[in-house]
């Protein structure tokens, strides 16, 4: 599920980010040497803009120079003022790069201390091997300043060759505040091209990267904030203000809608050399569907039958030499896939449009975005980030979308990164734009349905079925996709166990069906939680819910910088019938709950039942993104949930309860 | 495996071992970068294939893979070089097993040098595949913030072929290594069982050994030829890992042998006690330890002002602490031996022994002797009956106290029988006050460096008295169940570095109410904070003193005509991670001793009236104390509590005690008091 995956995900994003640094960070300063620094520079100690700020960027300055295109060099000057004893950690600096693409020279480094003396770094670079290999060199040169303490400035600059020419990127949203920053990059041109072009996006009031009369594109940007992640964010990328220039070979088009029609066409044309296998799909489709068939059952069977093939983009990935040894041709058309049997997730996506197309279908081939790592626009002319390929199936005058490569998603079900975002459907003449289908909350679903008895000394036990439907079903068959029965087993269970907010024993009873998209994923359990009713006097205090640890510590800060984003929407339901002791009841029933909105719903309902006691809950998040001025409301409903969890029934022996 | 000191300034939250953040890195840049290449099919050798062959007995079905052979041999070619061959073969049992069909072959550049790496897998359907050397990837950690900026430390990472569940995988390689120490330490157990494993050693002639065994029963070396001996072992149970486990040198079977030269003892002899260790690792201070009229002359305005000897310690103590940046640059002989005193001062940076060093020298220059003080983070990774050997990971110090000096400041001291009374202290700590030391490093085993050579000693533990958070609220009840009012908190000890730590990472002022918000989200489903303060935030010889004032809306649930209020308001200190079907193997760790103590009164709204309260709590240990109570005094619900920890380690046939301690805490923080409203007594 992936609301509440995002702290797992930091580490990765950090890796990650190390390698964005690599590709896009800073370069250098190509002046004579430091500039003077001010005496104001100096005294100072916090910046009102950015309070308690272990450190800022006083100043940043970037100049690449693309003009020689085998000598694309660029630099990078960093002034960073020194405000906290943790902003010492700004002192280590190290700068990684790849061997085959890069080289950093020229460091220069001092630190001038709050009086203005001056320490030149005058201690050892060192050359760091981070990864060698035959197909991979990462190195780092690494330094530290001396003398770094409160007050005191560093500062340093160096150079980054590059060996080819590549596309550049400032990215002003660094982890500390910026004061200042420039930026410029003198463009590669020649008449045989490449030419350049530039997009940017969140850039600060009054940044503007403008082309002089010298053919330099330059800029200047003040005050830019310095970036903390926050839980449930939208990609950092795109909450980071960041210029991109892009190299492209071919003539530029300065009409947008020329542009992307250039791109239809040609992606159509290779999509239309790749299904053009019409009588072999037709001879298949007659293998999969009957005539008699309604047009949503030929749908789903193509569908279902598309899944079956071997998917390779989900297997546990092979050496280069197990690849070697299977022999395995490069599929160059439908017809290789579908004979073979084995394809790639794009591969197996345009196969079922190749035969939806055979059943007779009006369907289409769409480039999407996926929303990863970034929102996409087609304003910035960025093509590469159209980069998932969906079909769309015209029936009954509805669009639907269908993504049967991705393994494990279910028919008329997309993967979350590709719902609910633009895509170029392709044709002759270039195609028009799309927006992908957005699965509401109730399509996503963890249901656990729990039957419990309640003993004497408070301890809770029974059976408990937990069933994940849609996005959520699809999310834990890929995660365990290559694993056994033990991992999947312990994954339920510990599953079970978090989601109770005391400790609790689970044991799986059933085998799950692991392997379908169709059906849900359905697990079942014998259940224990020890101690579960508290005592209070005579009587035993009852929470109302039972599976609500995830919303425990959900948006628990008052304050939120970013917006909210959550991977797709999701509804949790549960339905808890709890069997009371002989002779105990409950003496009060916690009054119903229910907020109702088109966003958030939560719904709690307990009532007498045969049995004891029925207690039915549902939440449903049916958001996507939510701008940071709704947090304090969408804090507030969490804050409601958790008080209504935490309603609570007294129960009594029923002598008590008579007497009270 | 890395054996230096690499430890780097205490953190008091530390959710990620950076260890693990470079296994992760190092897996991530091999995943997404490296393939092997395409290589020529190549048969596995005999001795892979003649292991493969034999049957395995049954493991139990959470076993990931099973390490079938692994061989050591080791050559002494001189003082100045040491050869190594490894073979090893693993059954991948589960697909979690996948990840022993990759060598990892860890080694320190330029000392050491890994040769002739080859891997093979032996598919249990078709042909072996075979990868060599120039396959492999070479990898060494980036600088990690609050660790190491530079080391030596590398791996070398061979990706074999067809690592999945039914598979054998094999390889082998030789390291040579001019040795720093004449010192080797061969790992008896895994964390996956080992059906047979061999060591052997081969010695120059007139060579002598000494073998001593660590969490193992000794084995008997079988002398196998002239100055060659061999050891073996077999089916030795996998190390299955548990959360609170002492640490693994603390469990996991080794044997520790020294390598010893004809002729007497050589500077790189391998130790044969903590004595000469200790003396190997004098001469490594010897020459470091110099002052200089510039340290000098910070030292003589550091106690400019300051007359007795207590409070120029603490002076020089705060400048290590504070003006001393913490940054470890480790390279060869560097991870053990500081860099001079004179240039840590100079650069103004250094790591945990660098700062010992500098500390050193500027207490010489106000006449007080000390001494390096070795030691391991993980209490239990060495004890009394360790052998010698190079098992540390980080560097302390320790301040002979003047004749006479006494305060109720300086806790960590221990009466030794030639040195008089010494204080230990940790001067990469920039949190914990000087007379203090961090939980981990209580009742540790450290080897005190001293002019004699050295001397394994126990650091003390401090009493719980010293280590805890007093928390005391008076709230208000109103009759809607909302809850408001005035909590102080008074940390002491790690309870106060930590919180220490959460406000001085923040990175903004927005940001240092987060630490308190975290706190009430434990304890509160809403809430609101109206006020907070913290006082003696950066004076850490002072308790930590939190403010604040928060408000809850619905803290009491209504039920019919009473209320039910959960007297333990904040606070949470029962845990669950003793909640498993497995049974426990191994003890249960503690940081340190700890004494928290709770009072909360709730002030009841005009007319309600408290019903039977919950019963009493008092539990005793021999590990551990909890005692709470609920009390009505008036309009006024009391409930103070305590809990202690008493002792560090509980052995794994009192974790069912332990168990149950918590299971009646987790009761007890949720009971609850039925408070009746005035109708309802009516």
């Amino acid at each position: 599920m992936s609301l509440y995956r995002w702290s797992s995900v930091s580490l990765l994003l950090r890796i990650v980010l190390l390698g964005l640094a690599i590709t896009t960070a800073v370069t250098a300063w190509a002046v004579d040497g430091f500039q003077p620094v001010s005496p104001d520079e100096l005294k100072m100690t916090s910046e009102p803009k950015a309070p308690g700020a272990p450190a800022i960027l006083l100043f940043r300055q970037v100049d690449r120079d693309d003009s020689r295109r085998e000598a694309a060099h660029e630099t990078n000057y960093l002034r960073i003022k020194i405000l906290t004893e943790e902003g010492r950690k700004y002192g280590d600096v190290e700068l990684p790069f790849y061997t085959e693409s890069e080289d950093i020279r020229d460091i220069h480094a001092r630190t001038v201390k709050q009086d203005g003396t001056v320490v030149d770094f005058d201690g050892k670079i060192f050359d760091k091997s981070l990864a060698k290999g035959r197909r991979i060199g990462l190195r780092a040169k690494t330094f530290t300043l001396p003398d770094v303490q409160v007050g005191s400035i560093i500062e340093y600059f160096y150079t980054v060759d590059w060996k080819h020419l590549y596309d550049s990127h400032w990215i002003l949203t660094s982890e500390l505040f910026t004061r200042n920053a420039k930026f410029s990059l003198k463009p590669y041109k020649s008449a045989n091209v490449p030419t350049m072009r530039w997009s940017w996006h969140s850039l600060p009031p009054g940044a503007e990267a403008k082309e002089g009369p010298d053919g330099i594109v330059r800029m200047e940007a003040s005050n830019i904030d310095g970036f903390k992640p926050e839980d449930f964010m939208p990609p950092a990328n795109e909450l980071k203000a960041r210029v991109d220039f892009i190299y492209e070979l071919e003539m530029p088009d300065k009409d947008l809608a020329k542009f992307w029609q250039r791109i239809g066409k040609s992606w159509n044309g290779k999509l239309e050399s790749f299904i053009d296998k019409r009588k072999v799909m037709e001879q298949a489709v007659a293998e999969i569907v009957s005539p008699n068939d309604s047009q949503e059952a030929k749908l789903r069977k193509i569908y279902d039958r598309v899944q079956a093939i071997r998917n390779k983009s989900y297997e546990v990935r092979k050496t280069e030499q197990e690849e070697k040894r299977n022999k395995e041709k490069a599929e160059e058309n439908v017809e290789d896939v579908w004979k073979r049997g084995y394809g790639n997730k794009a591969q197996l996506t345009w196969l079922y449009l190749a035969l939806v197309r055979a059943a007779g279908f009006e369907a289409y081939g769409c480039w999407v975005s996926n929303r990863r790592e970034y929102f996409f626009t087609p304003n910035t002319m960025e093509s590469s980030k159209l980069n998932a390929n969906v079909v769309l199936v015209k029936l009954n005058g509805k669009d639907l979308y269908f993504d049967p490569g991705a393994e494990f998603t279910p028919f008329g079900m997309l993967t979350w990164s590709e719902t609910g975002v633009r895509g170029l459907r392709l044709d002759k003449d270039g195609g028009s734009w799309i927006e992908t289908s957005l699965p509401k909350a109730s399509e996503s679903r963890v249901e656990r349905d729990a039957k419990l008895k309640l003993s004497d000394n408070g301890d809770l036990e029974g059976k408990l079925t937990v069933t994940y439907t849609g996005l959520e079903a699809m999310y834990h068959r890929l995660s365990f996709r290559n694993e056994d029965e033990i991992a999947r087993k312990k994954f339920l269970e510990d599953a079970v166990r978090a989601q109770i907010p005391v400790a609790a024993e689970a044991e799986l009873t059933n085998k799950p069906d692991w392997s379908s998209s169709e059906t849900p994923l359905v697990a079942e359990f014998d259940l224990k939680v020890p101690g579960w009713a508290s005592s209070a006097g005579k009587g035993e205090i009852l929470p109302t819910a039972l599976f609500t640890a995830n919303e425990k510590r959900l948006f628990q800060h008052a304050t939120r910088v970013y917006p909210i984003y959550f991977n797709y929407p999701l509804e949790k339901r549960e339905d808890v019938t709890i069997e009371l002791p002989a002779g105990w009841q409950a003496t009060n029933l916690p009054a119903p709950q229910s907020k109702d909105s088109p966003l958030v719903a939560y719904d709690l309902k307990v009532e007498s039942a045969k049995e004891g006691l029925r207690l039915k809950r549902k939440l449903a998040i049916n958001i996507l993104l939510l701008e940071p001025k709704y947090y304090t409301a969408l804090r507030n409903f969490f804050e409601g949930v958790r008080t209504g969890d935490e309603e609570q029934i007294l129960l009594q022996p029923a002598a008590a309860s008579a007497g009270n | 495996m890395r054996n230096r000191f690499s430890y780097s300034q205490p953190q008091p939250v530390r959710a990620i071992d950076f260890r693990v953040v470079l296994v992760f890195f190092w897996s991530v840049v091999g995943l997404l970068f490296y393939v092997p290449r395409a290589a020529a099919d190549g048969e596995a050798p005999a001795w892979m294939k003649s292991v493969a062959a034999a049957s395995i007995p049954s493991y139990d079905e959470k076993t990931n893979a099973v390490l079938l052979y692994s061989e050591t041999n080791l050559t002494v070619l001189s003082v100045d070089r040491i050869k190594t061959h490894v073979r090893k073969v693993y059954k991948i049992l589960r697909p979690d097993g996948r990840g022993y069909g990759s060598a990892w072959v860890y080694f320190n550049a330029p000392g050491q040098k890994v040769e002739n790496l080859h891997g093979w897998c032996i598919p249990a359907q078709g042909k072996d595949f075979e990868v060599k050397e120039k396959d492999a990837t070479d990898m060494s950690p980036p600088g990690v913030e609050g660790g190491e900026l530079v080391d030596d430390v590398k791996v070398k990472s061979l990706r074999i072929p067809a690592a999945d569940p039914g598979n054998i995988i094999g390889y082998e390689y030789e390291i040579e290594e001019r040795p720093l120490v004449l010192e080797h330490r061969w790992d008896i157990q895994d964390l996956v069982p080992t059906r047979e494993s061999h060591f052997s050693l081969q010695l120059p002639a007139g060579w002598e050994y000494k073998a001593s065994w660590v969490n193992h029963p000794e084995i008997k070396a079988m002398e196998s030829g002239s100055n060659r001996w061999e050891w073996a072992t077999t089916e030795v149970k996998g190390i299955r890992q548990e959360p609170r486990m002492p640490p693994w040198f603390g469990i996991a079977g080794q044997m520790v042998i020294s390598f010893l030269p004809p002729g007497g003892l050589s500077p790189k002899s391998g130790y044969t006690s903590w004595e000469t260790m200790g003396a190997w690792y004098r001469n490594l201070l010897s020459d470091r330890l110099q002052s200089s009229p510039q340290i000098k002359e910070q030292v003589a305005n550091l106690i400019a002002g300051k007359s007795s000897s207590l409070e120029k310690m603490q002076a020089l103590a705060e400048f290590i602490q504070r003006k001393i940046r913490y940054v470890a640059i480790e390279l060869g002989i560097g991870g053990w031996q500081p860099h001079a005193a004179t240039d840590v001062f100079t650069h103004r940076y250094g790591d945990c022994k660098d700062k010992a060093t500098l500390m050193r020298a500027m207490l010489s220059d106000i006449g007080i002797e000390s001494y390096h003080v070795l030691i391991n983070t993980q209490r239990g990774s060495v004890g009394s009956e360790t052998p010698a050997h190079r098992a540390f990971n980080h560097a302390i110090m320790a301040v002979k106290l003047p004749e006479g000096l006494t305060d109720p400041s300086l806790v960590a001291t221990m009466q030794h029988p030639k040195l008089g009374r010494i204080l230990f202290f940790d001067p990469t700590d920039t949190i914990t006050p000087f007379g203090q030391i961090r939980g981990h490093l209580q009742f540790n085993y450290g080897l005190l460096v001293t002019p004699d050579g050295g001397e394994l000693v126990r650091l003390p533990q401090e009493s719980s008295s010293m280590n805890g958070t007093q928390r005391t609220a008076r709230l208000t009840l109103d009759a809607t169940g909302a809850l408001k009012g005035d909590v102080e908190e008074v940390r002491l000890g790690d309870r106060a570095s930590s919180q220490r730590w959460a406000l001085r990472s923040v990175t903004s002022d927005k940001e240092r109410i987060k630490p308190i918000e975290n706190l009430l989200a434990m304890s509160l489903t809403n809430f609101q904070v109206i006020r907070a303060a913290a006082v003696d935030e950066k004076r850490n010889d002072q308790p930590l003193r939190l403010s604040y004032s928060f408000a809850s809306e619905k803290y009491a649930k209504s039920a019919g005509t009473v209320l039910l209020v959960r007297p333990r308001v904040l606070g949470v200190e029962a845990l669950s991670f003793l909640e498993t079907k497995e049974p426990r193997a191994f003890p249960v760790e503690f940081d340190g001793p700890v004494r928290d103590t709770d009072s909360f009164e709730i002030t009841l709204p005009d007319g309600y009236q408290a019903g039977e309260l919950p019963a009493p709590v008092d539990m005793d240990y021999s590990f551990a104390s909890y005692h709470a109570k609920t009390e009505v005094i008036g309009r006024v619900i009391r409930y103070t509590r305590s809990i202690e920890i008493k002792e560090l380690s509980v052995p794994a046939e009192k974790v069912e005690e332990l168990r149950k301690f918590y299971r009646v805490i987790a009761n007890d923080e949720r009971s609850t008091v039925v408070v009746k409203a005035p109708t309802a007594q009516s």
